[in-house]
This record gives C-alpha cells, sequence and structure tokens, in this order.
C-alpha cells in the first residue's frame, strides 16, 4: 500500500476543524493516573479539558470507525498472509486448509490474502496445492468441493520450504512476506499459525522474533501468532513456553486455540446463560445439586501411540477441554463480551478450583486404561496392543475426578469430570442437575419425581434437554419425568460452522474472546499438574482397568456413588 | 366443509392418502422440504380445523409388516404473513418460504385478494411441508395456508389473519409488492406485525413517497423493517467502512464534503421520477445516520445545464443531472448528488459511491464500484493511489434476503436508523 503523509494545516485557524490549535491550549496535562504534575500543569477541571482538546488522541482503533457500528456479522478481516507452519502436516491437512477453503468459499476471507505454507519438505507452490485439493475431497465440510471456487483459492497458496530451526528460513521468509505485501496487497498483516509439534514452538517464535517478524510497525500491518495446544507439559513448561513466547509477542498478539471453545454449543453457552434471564438466578449453590461434565470418545488412539503416551488423558483433555467447560459453566457474567472481560471471569473460576493433596487426589480422582473390548459391532484392542505403545504402558486412557469450586456461587456443589477414548459412544454434554424437590407432594404416585435437570449436548446432536416432571394422562397422579429437547439440527437447519472456521476467522479479525490466554493456561496446569505427580509418586492401579466398549473402571462410579449420585447414562 | 385433496407435486402418493397425507415420511431426501398434507377450507373454522388434523392424525406406516407410529413435530419460529395479492406472486412468494422451511420453520399464510365486487367468500388451502435434515435426525415441519378471499373479506385480511396466528410468536409480514401504506387494510395488518419484509427497489416510479410513507409506518406501528434493497448493500457498507478503519483514513470520516451515487437508468432522459432510486438513497442514508448527520436540503432534481436542445432525428437528449442534496456534518454542510447513468444493468442498481473528504487541506477520495461479483474500493489522498481492495459480494437470492430478513430477529438500528434518515432525505 502506498500511502500518502497527511500534509500540515497551513493557515487553519486556531479553532478550525479538529479544535484548538496544539499551540494555543495549554501545557499538556499528566493524562495517566499516576502522573505527577508538573509545575505549569493544569490542575483545575477546566484547564485539563482545555489541554485534552489540545491534544491528538494517542490512537484511533477499528471500533471508533462509526461506519462499523452493527457491521459485525458483514465484517470482513483485514488483508492478510496466514503463514502456516507444519503445511505439509496432518492437522494442516484436516482442518487448517479445509476451514480456510470454506471461508474463502462463504466469502468471509478478503480477496486480498494469501496462504503461505512453511514445511520442511522440498514442494513447489504446485505441489502443496494438489496436496490440498486431494486432502479436501476427503476433509472438506462440504462436498463436492467447488472447482471455481477452489480455482480462485488455489492461486492465493505458495509454499515456503525451510527448516524451522535454521534462521536462513526466516530471513528468506521475511523477503518473501514482503513481496507479497507488495503484490498481493496483504498489507503488512501476518497470521502466524502454528500447526506444528508443540516441541517446535519456542524456536519458532523465537526465531520469528530474531528476524523481526513480530514486529508491529505505525500503519505497517498487525502480526498475530496462534498456537495449538498441549501448551506445555505441565505447569513448569507451560510457564516456561509463555515466557518463551511472551519474549517476542505481546499477549494480545497471542491466540491459543482450544477448538473446543470454537464449537457452536459451547458458544451457544455463553449466549444459554447470559442471554436469558431465567436461567442465571438459578445457577447457584442453592438451586443445582452438582454439574457432569463428560468427553467420551468411542475412538481409540487413532495410530497416535507415541503422541499419547507422552500425553494420556489429563493433559489432552482434562488440562484443556474439561477446564475450559468448567470454567465456562461456572463463570461469573462478564461485564462485557470483550475477550479480556471474558478470560477474566474463566479464571476466577481456575483460581477458585483449589489444587488437590495427594490424599484429596486418591479420593477424588480416577484413571483408567481401556483393554480389549467390543465398541459397537467391532472388536477393538486394549491400548497397550496399539502401535507405538509399550506393552507396559501406564498412560491413561480415562480420567474422572471430582472437583470444587470454592466461590461463593459454587461453594459445595461438586463439579463430575470424565473423559475417556474407547468408551461406548461419542458423547460430550455438560448436565447441570438442580436439587430435588423439598417436599414430596404427590404420596400416591408410584416412583419419587426425578430432580430437574439441564443438558448441554457438545456433539453429536448439539443441543439443550430440559428435564421436568409431568403428570401421567389418567384418573391417579402419576408423575413421570419427560424432556424439553431442543435440537439445533431441527430449530436451524443450517450447518454450524467447524470449530476452526470459526477460531480462524476470529484469530483474523482479531477478536480473542474465545482464544485462551496465559493466564488460564498455567492456572489450569496449576490444577492438573498435582494430579500428574501424584500420580508419578505411586503405583499405578493394575492396568487396563475399563474394558472397551464400556464407560469407564468400576472406581469412576464409585467416585460418584459415594455421594448418593450417579453418572447420567447417555 | 373442509376437504382433502392431492396437490398437483404428489398425484400418486396422494391416491393412496388419507386424512389429507400426502406423502409417506419414507419417501423424504433429507435436506428436501416435501408436501405432506394438503387439504382445502371455506372459513376460518374449518381452516383452523385442518391445522389441528395435520398434527393430530397419527400416521401409521408399515415397515417389514410392522405398523410405527410416525411423529412429525410441527416448529415454528414465527408468523409469516405474506401479502401476495395476485395468485402469480403467491406461487412466488410460496417457492421462496418452501426453501425455509428447515432453516426458519414458520406458519406461513399467504394472501391474496380477488373479485372485490363479489359477496364476501374465502378459499383455502392448507399444505404441510417436512424437512429431514439428515437421515438419522428428526423431521421439521411447517403450515402453509393460501388464503383467496373475496369480496369484503378481502378487504379485511387483519381479520383473516389474526385468529390463524400461532400465539406468542412474533409476526413477520412480507409485502412482495408496493404496500399501500395509507390504507385501513395496512394500518390493520401492520397493527399486529412485528416486522414487515420489503423490496423497496422494485417500487414504481422513484420509490421516494413510499419511502417516506413506510418510515412513517414504522414508527407509528412501532415495527421493524427489513428492506431487501438496503440488505443487499451489506457489502458496499462493508467496503465503504473498510476505508476508515485504517487509522491514516479515519479522521477524513468526519470531514465528508461530497457523497455522490451514480446509478443505472433504462430512461432515455433519466429525469427524476422515471427511475426507482432507493438503493442510491439507502447508500447516502446509512453514512449519514451513523455519522450522526442532519438534512439540511432533501432532495430535488439538479439544476439542468443550460445547453442548446438536441436537433436532427435521433439526436439522444442530454440525460438529467439527477437528485441533489444537502447534508449537516458536525463541521460542514455535505454535498450530495445522485446521478443516473444509462446503463444495461438493472435500473436503479447502484454503479459508484464516491465520497470526498476535505480536511486540513488534505483530500481524500474514495472510489467504491461493483463489477460481476466483486465490489472495489480505492482511495485516493491528494491524488495518490493509497489504497485499492476487493470484496467478494456473491449475487443473494430471494432465499438469501428472506432468510437474512427473519434471521434479523429484533429492531436492527442500522436499517431504523438509515430508513428515517432516507425519508428526511427524500423530504
Amino acid at each position: 500500500m502506498t500511502t500518502t503523509k497527511e500534509p500540515p494545516s497551513p493557515g487553519a485557524s486556531p479553532a478550525g476543524p479538529e479544535g484548538p490549535a496544539p499551540d494555543e491550549s495549554p501545557a499538556a496535562a499528566p493524562t495517566s493516573p499516576g502522573a505527577k504534575p508538573g509545575r505549569d500543569a493544569p490542575r483545575t477541571i477546566r484547564e485539563i479539558r482545555l489541554a485534552r482538546q489540545g491534544k491528538r488522541k494517542a490512537s484511533t482503533k477499528a471500533l471508533d470507525n462509526p461506519l462499523r457500528e452493527g457491521l459485525r456479522l458483514e465484517r470482513m478481516p483485514d488483508p492478510a498472509a496466514f503463514v502456516l507452519f507444519g503445511a505439509t502436516g496432518d492437522l494442516a491437512h484436516r482442518k487448517v486448509v479445509p476451514a480456510l477453503y470454506q471461508l474463502w468459499r462463504t466469502n468471509l476471507l478478503p480477496h486480498e490474502f494469501m496462504l503461505v505454507g512453511l514445511g520442511r519438505r522440498p514442494f513447489e507452490d504446485d505441489t502443496i496445492r494438489a496436496d490440498y485439493r486431494a486432502s479436501l475431497d476427503k476433509y472438506s465440510r462440504v462436498l463436492p468441493v467447488d472447482e471455481a471456487v477452489w480455482a480462485e483459492f488455489s492461486k492465493r497458496i505458495v509454499y515456503h520450504h525451510g527448516d524451522f530451526e535454521d534462521p536462513a528460513t526466516y530471513e528468506s521468509l521475511s523477503s518473501r512476506l514482503d513481496k507479497i505485501d507488495q503484490e498481493d496487497g496483504t498489507r503488512g498483516n501476518r497470521l502466524y499459525y502454528l500447526a506444528t509439534n508443540a516441541s517446535a514452538f519456542p524456536d519458532i517464535v523465537g526465531q520469528l522474533g530474531r528476524a523481526g517478524l513480530d514486529h508491529e510497525v505505525h500503519g505497517g500491518g498487525w502480526r498475530r501468532v496462534t498456537i495449538e495446544k498441549p501448551f506445555g507439559r505441565d505447569i513448569e513448561s507451560a510457564v516456561r513456553l509463555n515466557r518463551e513466547v511472551a519474549k517476542v509477542f505481546r499477549e494480545k498478539q497471542v491466540y491459543r486455540i482450544d477448538h473446543y471453545l470454537g464449537k457452536e454449543t459451547v458458544r451457544n453457552l455463553l449466549v444459554f446463560r447470559f442471554g436469558n434471564g431465567i436461567f442465571e438466578p438459578i445457577w447457584n449453590r442453592r438451586y443445582v445439586d452438582h454439574v457432569q461434565i463428560t468427553v467420551a470418545e468411542s475412538i481409540g488412539i487413532e495410530g497416535r501411540g507415541s503422541f499419547y503416551e507422552e500425553t494420556g488423558a489429563s493433559r489432552d483433555f482434562l488440562q484443556n477441554h474439561l477446564m475450559q467447560l468448567l470454567s465456562l459453566v461456572a463463570m461469573e457474567p462478564p461485564a462485557s463480551f470483550d475477550a479480556d472481560a471474558l478470560r477474566d471471569e474463566k479464571v476466577k473460576v481456575l483460581r477458585a478450583v483449589s489444587p488437590m493433596t495427594p490424599d484429596e487426589i486418591r479420593a477424588n480422582v480416577v484413571r483408567g486404561q481401556y483393554g480389549p473390548g467390543w465398541v459397537g459391532a467391532e472388536e477393538v484392542p486394549g491400548y497397550r496392543e496399539e502401535p507405538e505403545v509399550e506393552a507396559e504402558s501406564e498412560t491413561e486412557t480415562f480420567v474422572a475426578a471430582r472437583f470444587e469450586v470454592d466461590d461463593w456461587r459454587w461453594a459445595g456443589v461438586p463439579f463430575y469430570l470424565r473423559m475417556g477414548k474407547r468408551l461406548p459412544k461419542r458423547a460430550s454434554e455438560i448436565a447441570v442437575q438442580f436439587h430435588a424437590v423439598p417436599h414430596r407432594l404427590f404420596t400416591d404416585a408410584g416412583t419419587d419425581p426425578e430432580p430437574n435437570l439441564l443438558a448441554m449436548r457438545i456433539q453429536p446432536d448439539e443441543g439443550i434437554l430440559l428435564r421436568f416432571e409431568a403428570k401421567v394422562p389418567g384418573l391417579g397422579v402419576d408423575v413421570r419425568a419427560v424432556n424439553m429437547d431442543f435440537t439445533y439440527g431441527s430449530a436451524f437447519n443450517v450447518d454450524s460452522p467447524d470449530a476452526y472456521e470459526t477460531l480462524i476467522l476470529d484469530a483474523l479479525l482479531g477478536d480473542a474472546s474465545l482464544f485462551t490466554r496465559a493466564d488460564e493456561v498455567e492456572q489450569a496446569w496449576a490444577i492438573v499438574t498435582p494430579i500428574i505427580e501424584a500420580w508419578l509418586d505411586e503405583p499405578p492401579p493394575t492396568l487396563p482397568n475399563y474394558a472397551a466398549g464400556t464407560w469407564g473402571p468400576p472406581e469412576a462410579d464409585e467416585l460418584i456413588e459415594r455421594d448418593g449420585r450417579r453418572w447420567r447414562r447417555i | 366443509m373442509a376437504s382433502t385433496d392431492a396437490p398437483s407435486e404428489a398425484p400418486t402418493a396422494a391416491a393412496s392418502a388419507a386424512a389429507g397425507l400426502v406423502t409417506a415420511p419414507g419417501d423424504q431426501v433429507p435436506g428436501t422440504p416435501t408436501l405432506r398434507w394438503s387439504a382445502r377450507a371455506h372459513s376460518i373454522e374449518e381452516i383452523e380445523l385442518e391445522l389441528a388434523r395435520i398434527w393430530a392424525v397419527p400416521k401409521l406406516t408399515a415397515v417389514d409388516g410392522v405398523e410405527e407410529r410416525h411423529i412429525a413435530a410441527r416448529t415454528s419460529v414465527m408468523n409469516l404473513v405474506v401479502v401476495a395479492r395476485r395468485p402469480e406472486m403467491a406461487e412466488h412468494a410460496a417457492a421462496i418460504i418452501q426453501e425455509l422451511t428447515g432453516r426458519h420453520p414458520s406458519r406461513t399464510l399467504i394472501l391474496s385478494s380477488a373479485d372485490p365486487e363479489s359477496r364476501s367468500w374465502l378459499d383455502a388451502q392448507i399444505r404441510a411441508y417436512c424437512v429431514l435434515p439428515r437421515e438419522d435426525a428428526a423431521e421439521t415441519c411447517a403450515e402453509q395456508i393460501y388464503i383467496t378471499a373475496g369480496g369484503a373479506a378481502g378487504r379485511h385480511l387483519d381479520a383473516i389473519v389474526a385468529p390463524l396466528l400461532i400465539h406468542d410468536l412474533p409476526v413477520t409480514v412480507w409485502w412482495p409488492t408496493e404496500p399501500p401504506f395509507q390504507t385501513q387494510a395496512a394500518h390493520d395488518l401492520l397493527d399486529m406485525a412485528d416486522r414487515l419484509v420489503v423490496d423497496g427497489s422494485t417500487w414504481t416510479g422513484d420509490g421516494l413517497d413510499r419511502l417516506a410513507q413506510m418510515a412513517g409506518a414504522m414508527d407509528r406501528h412501532r415495527i421493524s423493517v427489513s428492506d431487501f434493497a438496503l440488505v443487499r448493500q451489506s457489502r458496499w457498507r462493508e467496503a465503504i467502512a473498510s476505508v476508515f478503519d485504517l487509522e491514516e483514513f479515519l479522521p477524513y470520516l468526519r470531514s465528508i464534503r461530497r457523497i455522490a451515487v451514480t446509478y443505472a437508468t433504462h430512461d432515455r432522459t433519466g429525469a427524476p421520477g422515471s427511475t426507482n432510486v432507493i438503493k442510491p438513497v439507502y447508500h447516502v442514508a446509512w453514512i449519514g445516520s451513523r455519522l450522526g448527520m442532519g438534512v439540511e436540503r432533501p432532495l430535488a432534481p439538479a439544476a439542468m445545464p443550460k445547453v442548446s436542445k438536441p436537433t436532427g432525428p435521433g439526436a439522444k437528449p442530454a440525460l438529467h443531472r439527477g437528485l441533489a442534496a444537502t447534508l449537516r456534518g458536525s463541521r460542514s454542510e455535505v454535498a450530495v448528488v445522485l446521478r443516473p447513468i444509462e446503463s444495461r444493468m438493472p435500473a436503479g442498481t447502484t454503479l459508484r459511491v464516491e465520497i470526498l473528504s476535505e480536511r486540513r487541506g488534505s483530500e481524500l477520495r474514495a472510489d467504491v464500484t461493483a463489477e460481476a461479483e466483486t465490489v472495489h474500493v480505492r482511495v485516493w489522498v491528494d491524488g495518490v493511489a493509497a489504497l485499492e481492495r476487493a470484496f467478494l459480494a456473491a449475487r443473494r437470492t430471494e432465499v438469501d434476503l428472506l432468510a437474512d430478513a427473519i434471521e434479523a430477529g429484533g429492531s436492527d438500528p442500522i436499517a431504523r436508523d438509515a430508513i428515517r434518515f432516507a425519508a428526511r432525505l427524500a423530504g
């Protein structure tokens, strides 16, 4: 882009269109609260007001543009180069590129958009295009792929060959991006998307910094970095990674993706809680008996044995997805829908979850590992029989835990969380169980009334279910639980966007609401790390301890049943 | 007495149908609305009876000799009242609404009147369409009621509509033709509405009188208005707004001196009144309303330069210079020009929006044009090219526009302010 510098205003009247001329205004006032006023500094309200009138505002944002008001849904990201590290990897093919294609197809990407794939393989531009085209046939949400759309999109894909550790890669990348800015009008806006192994994050971020690719120059475009989970392996490594990232990028430039937060139902949870007046008054310990959060997967580790051996369910799910869901359910209403306001409230929840002592961990956390069994109509091997998994592996594929959020709203309300691989079905939900009625009024009824329940299904069949009691038609007064069931599929017969589409678009628009902040990551690790540490200090349970196709080890049932409750049958 | 009949869409299924059911549930293709019920009625009571029957009669279907009770759930997110006036318009509207069955299931009443001089009569066809979102999902169904009213009944459509609305659901009135805002019938109908959907760009003449009437009706009846003409311009708005997202250009926004909109006309003279100018007016109204401007002088025919009359056979008359108005910005007056240009594009289509801004001796000119499915923005500062961007703007069908209008839900302050401003601009 070429811009001309704004000329001075020759002969402009002192009370011209922009207010009093700077030389006419009183001496500048200290505007920051902590600044000390000088001898000639304005002190009275009038002096300060006049001083401010004479000063130019420090910065203007897109939000200050009055033409933007009400155009949120129509807003298109700024022209940008999307630099994809790990361009030849699995995540790029399965998720990132299909999401970008879909955004392009639906006119949500700017015309001046370039995807710069960066990888170690010696590909040409055409090779990576052909590679991505083939992937779209497998992974695109909308098939068949629209050839005309793809033809236009593929023109915007280029490949940059290089080693992530090699400084020369970044030097040449820098030159190439500058050239792209000139030729394709991307205006210096860059989103670096790290779809690589987590071990490469510090190196890539450090090299970006060394090459000056992080610098946001005034009027020279923005620079953002998107980091995929896992954000560290424990509290210590998370703090270290955050520190490395913070050396190069400011927090507002960092977008940590937890794709669960991009899911439609998770986003709807915020609307459900804070867009309806009837639920929030009962969303507390007075009315809620307990909360269950379940993420069940019927699949195993899908050939990622070596990855899973190093992670396990606690690192792969508990620290991020489950903790995020917990914080969204338990958070206080934020003052605004602004990213930081939202994340402030989520962090407060995590801070209110006290890390457990080893004894408490023994009592409140259960781990499991699946053995051989049947899932659906298929016989599946046990975890230890999976490729790249040690025969004596102690890695957990199931975790269930009981947490308490020690704050005014939730004191005494248990939150039961469970996640497992090779469970009978794929189902994720948040269930809020309300207290039972205090007095049994319908004594003639054959059964006790069940407590009300509100379940938010995250997948599949995204929707919301409210269970309440109703009279069975007939002469007697028999009471039975019935469900009021809302499913997205039937109320809105439109496809929900994939979580990656939502999150990538948000990152390009600079909206960090659905991304995890550094302190959130660290706080979640502060809860989970003691659990992992405690497990390292004692012998494991007899593993495997649940058969594939069952709902986890019996200890998980005992965990909740000893409180007089049961896991929901999903 | 109500009678069940077979619509032309499903003659074979209808032959075996009982109680109005024309298609067995198993015949459905996911995602495609299927006609599942059709019946006729000649009074409000009969219509109500038929509506109740659709969902009350369980359909037993036999699968491998086992009888299954088919349960179809009626889903309605609103009442949609279409004032079609003419039968062909009713058919056109019905086809669009059918596409939205799954996306926005509604109870739809499509009204037309006929034979105004006869004694009152009413003929209604009640249909239920169902959509199977996926093979494994529950189907959703919605009702369409075509009502033709003759005689005096045709002049009191509100009396027909009121008893047929599903209570507690919002009422959207879609008026695909020209709403006669000043008639009692329109008043009565809009009194029960929450939202009015129109397409101002199809109105006859320049459309400005009706626009002013619509703004009056909007405030009087406290309804939201979705005008397709305004909805269609969303990408233009995005393009124009994007110019001032840039920090260096934002200060110019408060110093706009001129807004010029060029539009297509098919009239050789381009004389005011010959072409609908709703779309060009909305561009100005949106900018003016967002920037808190006032209308100093409303639109009036621009002064024509004195030129000699064309002589000789086939000589073209000079094209009119269009309409001009003056707005009052926060710091100065803003000249507005709506200029016609003979073009093959549909009459009234916006061809170009130019914004001229002067600030401290510096001049910014933004030029927004459309070409095929792309909106281009070019900006010059003091004559030097400073920005060029393109925005993809796929052409939206009436189905998309109606969906947008419905999805807007509550009051849309952008539309409300733009329509009010446009009415003031119209004078």
